[in-house]
């Protein structure tokens, strides 16, 4: 039986305003990812990477083509009306682990569950669950300026798993961090995606990432230039 | 969450909340100071016109205030007895008292001027504590041509206690009459054009000037202010059941000074407390709008994991609600404890315009201007932080993202 894909972008295609000029960020690019998948968006400084991640998470819209996130067609709905897509479905990591300051770590794994209504007391098992597969249960109560980058994106991941999402992406997310700590951020992420099944994609540099990821997607000038593993496969 | 998230997001930056918390403080301890101050003038001036001057309620015979009288009394009271015991009857009436008013010249022989006279009853009037004595006695009991007489007018006259002056007035027949009568004292009332003209003397006296039995109105004063209109309501219905010919009218009703001070005092109170509103309406709106700059990223994020427009919009307008409360609390407690120590410290004030004695300042603290400044302090807060709410909810999620 043919199974719909988790993500399928059609000819998407996004413009934006550089002064006066205008600049294309995404030429007619269409992807597919598949629930599971482990996916890393490579390529130069603005090839379009991070767009197309905005696009996927629903916080950005295309000026033509066709989004489709989890059966849904995103595409023509409005940004605010998909607040409920993106906490229900998708989960965010970002480059500069984006946690809000006033919370402690328990606080900012516990937000997204709070926007979900979950039951307190699932709520709290669930938070006690991701603080515990990230190894920060003893900085429950640590503000984000207590904690190391490392543990900082450990909670940034937490976060981002506790709502369960179909869906995590993750914007250059070892970046920020050395090479030790980003190889068990990586180490920890295909835990979860292998634990979880939950579909995990990159817009990445970093040349570790790139090798673990089974689906490396190279972008350059707003478009997909080379999948290797396709082509691999292909030949 | 929301107000969790909101509570903390106030005491973030320390330094700049506590700015406008310092604003909104000041603001509300403005608002109860002056309006503290308004209460006790409003007060003091409304009892001292009523208990010295005006009486709570005066009794006229019936068309004294509409009809041009020929001749002096033509509208007096004729038995006022009767009239006295049935009023006093009232557990609320605290006393009564028969006054004249009446004009003419006084002479010292060598020297006329105009006079404005009230007679009144000397045990009375000492009751009311009408003027203060600078030299000399009261009016005594039983001495018909005693008089005591305007600080003004007795250094116009030349006149000190133990002289004699002659009084001459219209009597109610329309004749000129004149006696002489001897100072008692001299007074003040404190308002300077009435001390030039002002004369009191003993209600036989003037009687015996005006050559009548009549008195033109009988002064009723209760124990308390607040049942003015009940009292009045009350002999309204007595005088009609009785068929009394009498008309009546409350302090109010004549206190001209009172209502004009009542209405300025309440003009500068209304624009201090628009400035107040401005100040803190802008003080709270930089406070949130720096706060939505420097949180750019953070609502993007919020954004971006699910929180809808309207949680932001809700979560900025909050902190606007609490810094408003936090301040507005804040502000009572230092406006209480301002105006205990101002009451504690009698500074003393210069005489109001057209008065010659100053004043201590005092604050009234009542709940009514306790809640008006909490309310305006929270008020003001959550509706400057509307509009910089709905710009943070408007965000546009991939450039806050993306805001440095």
């Amino acid at each position: 039986m043919h199974q719909q894909p988790l993500v399928r972008l059609t000819g998407v295609t996004r413009t934006y305003p550089l002064g006066r000029v205008k600049v294309r960020a995404l030429t007619g690019v269409s992807l597919d990812a598949g629930r599971g998948d482990f996916l890393a968006l490579t390529g130069p400084s603005g090839s379009g990477k991070t767009t197309l991640l905005n696009l996927i998470g629903c916080i950005d819209k295309p000026d033509s083509g066709r989004v489709v996130i989890d059966g849904v067609d995103v595409t023509n709905v409005p940004l605010h009306r998909l607040a409920a897509t993106r906490r229900d479905t998708l989960g965010f990591i970002f480059q500069t682990f984006n946690l809000i300051p006033v919370l402690t770590a328990y606080e900012n794994v516990e937000y997204p569950l709070l926007l979900q209504n979950v039951p307190a007391t699932k709520r709290r098992d669930r938070v006690r669950y991701w603080l515990d597969q990230v190894d920060l249960a003893g900085q429950a109560g640590q503000r984000p300026d207590q904690l190391s980058g490392g543990q900082r994106q450990r909670v940034a991941i937490a976060r981002a798993m506790a709502g369960e999402p179909k869906l995590v992406l993750a914007d250059e997310p070892t970046a920020n961090l050395d090479s030790v700590t980003a190889g068990r951020i990586l180490d920890l992420v295909e835990k979860i995606n292998t634990a979880t099944r939950c579909t995990f994609i990159f817009a990445t540099h970093d040349p570790a990432l790139m090798a673990r990821a089974p689906r490396c997607v190279r972008m350059h000038d707003g478009a997909i230039v080379a999948e290797p593993q396709l082509e691999a496969r292909a030949s | 969450m929301l107000t969790k998230l909101a509570f903390r997001n106030v005491f973030r930056n320390r330094r700049r909340s506590a700015i406008t918390l310092l604003v909104i403080i000041f603001g509300a301890v403005g608002l109860i100071l002056f309006g503290g101050y308004k209460t006790i003038t409003f007060h003091n001036l409304r009892e001292s016109t009523i208990r010295n001057r005006l009486g709570h309620l005066q009794i006229y015979k019936r068309g004294f205030e509409r009809a041009e009288a020929k001749k002096p009394l033509e509208y007096g009271l004729d038995d006022v007895v009767q009239l006295r015991r049935a009023i006093e009857r009232d557990k609320r009436v605290r006393m009564t008292t028969a006054q004249i008013t009446l004009m003419g010249l006084v002479s010292n022989g060598d020297k006329s001027e105009t006079f404005l006279a009230t007679g009144v009853e000397p045990k009375e009037d000492r009751a009311m504590n009408a003027q203060k004595l600078v030299s000399g006695t009261d009016l005594p009991d039983g001495e018909a041509d005693a008089i005591i007489i305007g600080r003004g007018l007795a250094a116009s006259m030349h006149a000190k206690p133990g002289d004699y002056l002659t009084l001459m007035s219209t009597t109610t027949s329309g004749s000129l009459n004149a006696i002489d009568v001897r100072v008692a004292g001299i007074f003040m009332s404190g308002v300077k054009e009435y001390d030039d003209r002002a004369i009191k003397m003993p209600l036989a006296g003037a009687q015996q000037l005006l050559q009548t039995a009549r008195v033109e109105r009988l002064l009723v004063l209760l124990e308390d202010t607040d049942d003015t209109a009940a009292v009045r309501a009350d002999l309204d219905r007595m005088f009609t059941q009785r068929h009394w010919a009498i008309e009546m009218k409350d302090w109010s009703q004549l206190a001209t000074f009172y209502h004009q001070v009542v209405l300025l005092y309440n003009g500068i109170f209304g624009f201090i407390g628009m400035v107040v509103f401005g100040i803190v309406i802008f003080s709270v709106a930089n406070t949130i709008v720096m706060s939505i700059f420097e949180r750019t990223r953070e609502i993007g994020t919020m954004m971006a994991i699910g929180t809808s427009r309207s949680s932001v919009w809700r979560l900025f307008l909050l902190e606007g609600l609490l810094i408003g409360i936090i301040g507005g609390v804040a502000g009572l407690l230092t406006g209480a404890g301002a105006s205990s120590i101002i009451n504690k410290a009698h500074f003393m004030l210069p005489p109001p315009p057209g008065y010659t004695q100053g004043y201590t300042l005092r604050i009234m603290l009542q709940p009514g201007i306790l809640i008006t400044a909490f309310l305006i302090a929270v008020i003001t807060s959550t509706l400057s932080s509307i509009l910089p709410a709905l710009k943070a909810s408007r965000l546009k999620i991939v450039d806050a993202l993306g805001h440095i």
